[in-house]
């Protein structure tokens, strides 16, 4: 029971916190190439549609998770209040929509697999073998 | 079919196009994203004058001078094809009693590349640093955007196409808008003695046909934003439009202004500018400041003036309160008008000829007023806040945001008004 008791501390719902300050990277779908920080942050803010001219799918985590705010503040640098402002306003003078949310790391991998374009944020210790990194800080 | 039948038609049958092809274009069914959001404002306004003043605001209270619901969708067929349809429901543009639901906006847009956005339908101009999402609250923090400087322009929304090319040159993102198209504008007008055809005091709404025009140039980067342009509108109606407010002399230093049957004209071509910017100083002090002239020569010359405001902001957690200063003002030459038409008042007349010179003088529509406001808002949610402000406005000569009494007019009055809103999206 001991045993058990440390396994699920250890790797139960607590593990996200465990990690909040591992790298973060972005990862693509094969058929894109790297990038650069200020590329990055206008995908995610709506600015630009394609890294590289190739059209590019931003994923995010949902608001509240760690890693979304790990990533608001070393990418973006901006906080969620300040994001989702930006967003409100972008969306209501008719420029488009906050980029769309997925659940957790794990989705954001399966979308970025599938999907031509997609674009999501991981921690360095869940990229599977193979990924395609197109940016890391 | 004419000019009028065809914007109707444009008006109804747009939004079913546009549906339409967002069910049927060769993309899939399954490649649309599409996404929706509203929002609304519930807001309370009084004042201490038993007038009326920017149409609903008296001593009585009123919901309807802010309050608003809309709703939005959002396609999104891909990473270069998109459309977007908001409606609204407010305060008729068109009825003092009556509300309506309209379609603020209803486009196809196109990105064939990162720096260019192309936008066809029914768009809203680019003109003040919030005209596009001024009807919605939840985007900005005063209770209700200055009045001096966001009435001036002759129509916020157009049917047309608008061309965005932008640069990225360090932190900013410059954009240049280029747009034209057309609408339907109605222009209120209040007389206190009588009014165009009722031998009564009250409002009436005069229609008509706007193509509009322009160039917008914004800077914008994360915390400050520019922007400037330069419009023109051709204004119209079937009939023509009352360009001169005829003078028929009586006797040697007698005579009246008969607005009724001034000189006509076809068009009048009406220029207009705009300038503003919105900058965050150290302190986390946000100004804002914005100024807009334009120019009119037709029977409301009164409407060739210029608005100008400056907020000081500060956001403290959830609250930012704020305080600003907007002014406008008509051009001498149309408060010199209105003085002499208004001041023709002839007891050897009859009074329905008197007051036949009110009704010339109130709809020369000038302006000569000032605010001074100060507010907050509190966030209570990342989708709603809370606003309250106290402002009070002073006219000089006269104020068509005033609703004179008869018997009186519009000058030296101060209006006190408290508003209260809850904004919100969804």
């Amino acid at each position: 029971m001991r045993k058990l008791l440390i396994t699920l501390f250890l790797f139960g719902p607590f593990s996200v916190s465990l990690h909040a300050d591992e790298a973060l990277v972005l990862i693509g779908h094969s058929t894109l190439q790297k990038t650069d920080l200020a590329t990055l942050q206008r995908l995610y803010r709506g600015r630009v549609v394609s890294l590289n001219q190739q059209a590019a799918t931003p994923f995010n985590l949902p608001p509240g998770h760690p890693l979304r705010e790990q990533f608001l503040d070393n990418i973006l640098t901006q906080n969620e209040e300040q994001y989702s402002a930006y967003w409100l306003v972008r969306r209501y003078v008719g420029k488009g929509t906050p980029p769309q949310e997925l659940s957790s790391p794990e989705e954001i991998i399966r979308a970025v697999s599938t999907i031509p374009g997609a674009v999501g944020y991981v921690p360095l210790s869940k990229v599977p073998a193979g990924s395609n990194i197109i940016f890391k800080r | 079919m004419n000019t009028l039948t065809s914007m109707k038609y444009h008006k109804t049958m747009f939004p079913k196009l546009l549906l339409s092809l967002a069910l049927t274009l060769p993309f899939g069914a399954s490649a649309v994203d599409i996404n929706w959001s509203g929002f609304g404002t519930a807001g309370y306004t009084i004042s201490d004058q038993p007038y009326k003043y920017q149409r609903f605001i008296d001593d009585h209270g009123t919901f309807k001078r802010d309050s608003v619901l809309g709703a939005q969708v959002d396609f999104k067929f891909n990473q270069q094809w998109g459309a977007a349809v908001q409606a609204k429901l407010s305060p008729s543009d068109h009825s003092d009693t009556q509300w309506q639901g309209v379609l603020s906006w209803a486009f196809v847009s196109w990105r064939p590349t990162d720096d260019l956005l192309i936008r066809a339908g029914k768009l809203r101009v680019p003109l003040m640093l919030n005209t596009e999402n001024q009807d919605v609250g939840a985007t900005y923090d005063w209770a209700r955007l200055p009045v001096e400087v966001y009435s001036i322009a002759p129509t916020t929304d157009f049917v047309g196409i608008s061309i965005s090319k932008s640069w990225y040159l360090q932190e900013m993102e410059w954009t240049l808008d280029a747009y034209t198209g057309q609408a339907t504008n109605y222009t209120r007008y209040y007389g206190r003695e009588m009014r165009d055809r009722e031998p009564s005091p009250g409002s009436w709404f005069e229609k008509y046909d706007i193509k509009s025009s322009g160039l917008v140039l914004t800077a914008r980067g994360l915390d400050n934003v520019f922007r400037a342009g330069i419009h023109e509108a051709v204004i119209s109606q079937p009939d023509g439009t009352v360009g001169e407010i005829a003078y028929r002399p009586l006797a040697p230093g007698v005579g009246y202004y008969d607005v009724a049957n001034g000189t006509r004209v076809e068009q009048v071509i009406v220029p207009y500018q705009s300038i503003g910017a919105s900058v965050l100083i150290p302190g986390n002090i946000r100004l804002t400041s914005e100024y807009a002239h334009i120019k009119v020569t037709s029977a409301s010359r009164g409407l060739t003036r210029w608005g100008a405001y400056l907020a000081v902001s500060r956001q403290f957690g959830a609250w930012n309160p704020y305080i600003y200063y907007a002014k406008t003002k008509s051009s001498e030459a149309s408060l010199d008008l209105y003085r002499a038409i208004n001041g023709n008042i002839n007891p050897m007349f009859p009074p329905a000829l008197n007051n036949y010179q009110k009704l010339g003088a109130d709809i020369v529509s000038p302006y000569d007023q000032s605010t001074s406001a100060i507010g907050t808002s509190y966030r209570l949610t990342p989708s709603s806040l809370i606003k309250a402000e106290w402002s009070q406005t002073r006219t000089g000569i006269v104020s068509s945001f005033v609703d004179a009494p008869s018997g009186g007019d519009s000058a030296d009055q101060r209006i006190n008004v408290f508003s209260l809103s809850y904004n919100f999206t969804f």
